[in-house]
């Protein structure tokens, strides 16, 4: 029986060997050497694409080679940044999602990045970025990052439903009114059960869509500096109750879904209208078989939307010559060439004016207008709430709108409660 | 006659089950063989008509998935082999051997089960970057090559051994270690079947820890290379998705079809008799 604990410990030994070889694999250079986290947020072949613009850009630089590395969704990418932080071993260059600065300020992560804003494209350079998307990059009177993989919620309908309810296929639903009444016209029922749902406001991140009604609504739900809170405002509980009306006294939309459900859900026609990212037109158009649009969402007192998406960032404790390296990535990565070529590959909103000036995009837009609606309605659009502790604070609302649209709790005691929570939250 | 009927109805709950199990993969398979505009059509398709092996391919295209297959086979295999050994030693020591302060010890050993993996998260990897193991196949292992579950597990195993068998075996020249082996470990083996199946498909379901410590698609594993195609803002590129679930689930359905009757022997023929 000798030799078996023999083989078992030579299996052993083997693998850890195998394993260790590639522990020592790394050879020092001159080159500077820059490790890039990024996440994969929407669909298409994403990772192979930042691969070849790194390539490219490592091409164009010689003395610095940027290494990309995929690092999940955005919940493990901050996850991923905030150990390598804390353990003094940070990437040189991450994108985290927008939300996360005043954690990513807290953890004293990134470097501000004003010095080199002010001198890039001969100073023209942050004024060419859409406001919308400038808004999640200042704080305390610094700019700590740059808009790179940009959202924004829009509205989407299905043009063959509507012509069968007998609506107007080309035209969308203005306001919450008009929203309401199309959408009852557009639920089909056999019985107690809903074959077609008229309007469906996504489930998974219906804390960022809210926040879009309550801007419709002329309000807000957190200050930009994190410190104010309005949750319970009319204008917010007024924007619940709509919520409430359409999915549970009205029964047009589902009161529970999840973001990755409802995209298919409008592609099957089980949806005839829906909330959701810019981020989804790209799948839509490869997997709908109908005729759909893309619209603002309806308003209620003005047209509004927050941005949503993720920002590139330069760590904060690296040496000064890695930092400049970063930057020259960073401004290179977001030129208005760049700019544009990602958005098509990606289907985010160019983050640039001028952008949408590059003849390859023009080109890629003539063929389908609808790519241009997100950026269209930037200009009602503000900066997405942000706060310290954030993930907390989106449970906490997530919760009550799950909640108020099951008709477990009213929209106005919900939004007492998450004031109360929220408040808690940020004192601390 | 009552047998019988209690047979067809055994086998009717049993067929149930199964095909419960068998129909999320069925569908898995049938939607990685289609086309985008297949996927949800108003009526569910069960076959994929006309049938699309594209996918297979652009997922191959957008990852080294051969690569991260061998990886994790490296990794899976790897910690279960260490815990095997550490885990059998511990359990030993832990049903059959006084010593002071064992129950504390073992006390311990049951905290580290409550504790959520991811608290240790930030100790460990200070652990690997000051041994200089960051992005390798190790530090996937490192944290696992013990396991409390394992322990306490075996430990159950080991103390059904009746004490008079173990005194016969003393007397005829079998004790310590040769005890271990030539007793315990075979009366715990389905014990320790079914721990090597729970560590096996847990390590290969890993997702958040690999994907911390590696950098490199060199040293990376296919729950990595899953994870690209689950998208937060869009949602899934479903036709890929499951492309590559069927992929990366493929080899542990193979790995249980094989042995499938080494396991279920292991259970059936274990015990004390008589």
């Amino acid at each position: 029986m000798r030799w078996k604990w023999g083989a078992l410990w030579t299996a052993v030994v083997a693998i850890l060997a195998v394993a260790f070889v590639h522990a020592g694999a790394q050879a020092p250079s001159k080159l500077i050497r820059l490790t890039f986290y990024y996440p994969v947020g929407v669909a298409g072949p994403l990772a192979k694409v930042i691969g070849e613009m790194t390539d490219k850009f490592n091409k164009d630089n010689p003395g610095i080679e940027v290494v990309p590395v995929y690092s999940g969704d955005y919940d493990p990418t901050l996850q991923k940044v905030q150990t390598s932080v804390m353990a003094g071993n940070p990437p040189d260059i991450f994108i985290v999602e927008i939300s996360e600065l005043p954690t990513l300020l807290a953890m004293n992560a990134i470097t501000p990045l004003d010095d080199y804003v002010k001198k890039a494209e001969g100073g023209k350079y942050w004024a060419d970025f859409f406001a919308a998307f400038r808004e999640n990059s200042t704080l305390r009177g610094k700019i700590w990052w740059i808009p790179f993989q940009r959202s924004t919620p829009v509205f989407y309908w299905n043009k063959e439903l509507f012509k069968k309810a007998g609506l107007d296929p080309e035209r969308a639903p203005q306001t919450w009114a008009e929203l309401r009444e199309m959408a009852k016209k557009l639920t089909i029922r056999e019985g107690n059960e809903v074959k077609q749902w008229g309007v469906t406001v996504s489930g998974g991140w219906n804390d960022w869509l809210f926040e879009a009604f309550v801007r419709q609504n002329g309000s807000w739900l957190i200050n930009p500096e994190g410190t104010k809170v309005n949750f319970d405002s009319k204008e917010a509980v007024e924007a619940l109750e709509f919520w409430v009306d359409l999915m549970h006294k009205e029964k047009v939309g589902p009161p529970h879904s999840t973001w990755g459900s409802t995209p298919p859900d409008f592609v099957a026609q089980r949806t005839a209208m829906l909330y959701h990212s810019t981020g989804i037109l790209t799948f839509l158009r490869n997997s709908a078989k109908f005729d759909f649009g893309v619209a603002f969402m309806p308003k209620s007192k003005t047209f509004g939307a927050e941005v949503g998406g993720g920002n590139l960032a330069i760590a904060r404790k690296i040496p000064k010559e890695r930092q400049d390296a970063a930057w020259k990535f960073i401004e290179w990565m977001t030129s208005s060439d760049n700019a544009a070529q990602w958005s098509m590959a990606s289907g985010y909103v160019a983050t640039r004016t001028s952008a949408y000036t590059v003849p390859a995009f023009k080109e890629f837009l003539a063929k389908d207008a609808r790519y241009l609606v997100a950026r269209d309605q930037l200009q009602y659009a503000s900066g997405k709430m942000m706060a310290p502790n954030f993930q907390k604070i989106r449970e906490i609302l997530k919760k009550q709108l799950d909640d108020a649209v099951d008709g477990r709790v009213a929209p106005k005691e919900a939004m007492v409660t998450v004031q109360k929570q929220v408040e808690a939250v940020i004192k601390r | 006659m009552h047998r019988r009927w209690s047979h067809l109805a055994t086998h009717l709950i049993v067929a149930l089950c199964a095909l419960i199990t068998v129909t999320p993969y069925l569908w898995l398979l049938s939607t990685s063989l289609k086309y985008k505009t297949e996927v949800f059509t108003p009526t569910p398709q069960w076959i994929p008509w006309p049938i699309n092996l594209g996918n297979y391919a652009e997922v191959f295209d957008r990852a080294p998935f051969g690569l991260f297959l061998i990886n994790t086979l490296i990794v899976v295999t790897g910690i279960l082999v260490v815990q095997l050994v550490t885990v059998t030693l511990a359990a030993y020591v832990f049903a059959r051997r006084q010593f002071r302060g064992a129950n504390i010890l073992f006390l311990l050993f049951l905290v580290q089960m409550m504790i959520p993996i991811h608290a240790t998260f930030l100790p460990n990897f200070l652990t690997l970057r000051s041994l200089d193991l960051l992005n390798t196949r190790v530090a996937m292992m490192l944290p696992f090559l013990a396991s409390g579950y394992g322990t306490f597990l075996l430990r159950q195993a080991f103390k059904q051994v009746p004490r008079d068998l173990e005194d016969a075996a003393v007397i005829d020249g079998c004790a310590g270690l040769r005890f271990l082996w030539h007793v315990l470990i075979p009366l715990a083996k389905p014990t320790l079947v079914a721990f090597s199946l729970i560590s096996l498909v847990t390590h290969w379901n890993d997702y958040l820890w690999p994907l911390i410590v590696t950098d490199t698609p060199d040293v990376r594993t296919l729950t990595i290379g899953l994870g690209m195609f689950v998208q937060q803002e869009s949602g899934a590129d479903w036709t890929l998705l499951m492309a590559a679930t069927a992929f990366v689930t493929a080899p542990l359905l193979v790995i249980f079809l094989v042995f499938q009757r080494k396991f279920i022997e292991s259970f059936m023929f274990s015990g004390l008799k008589g």
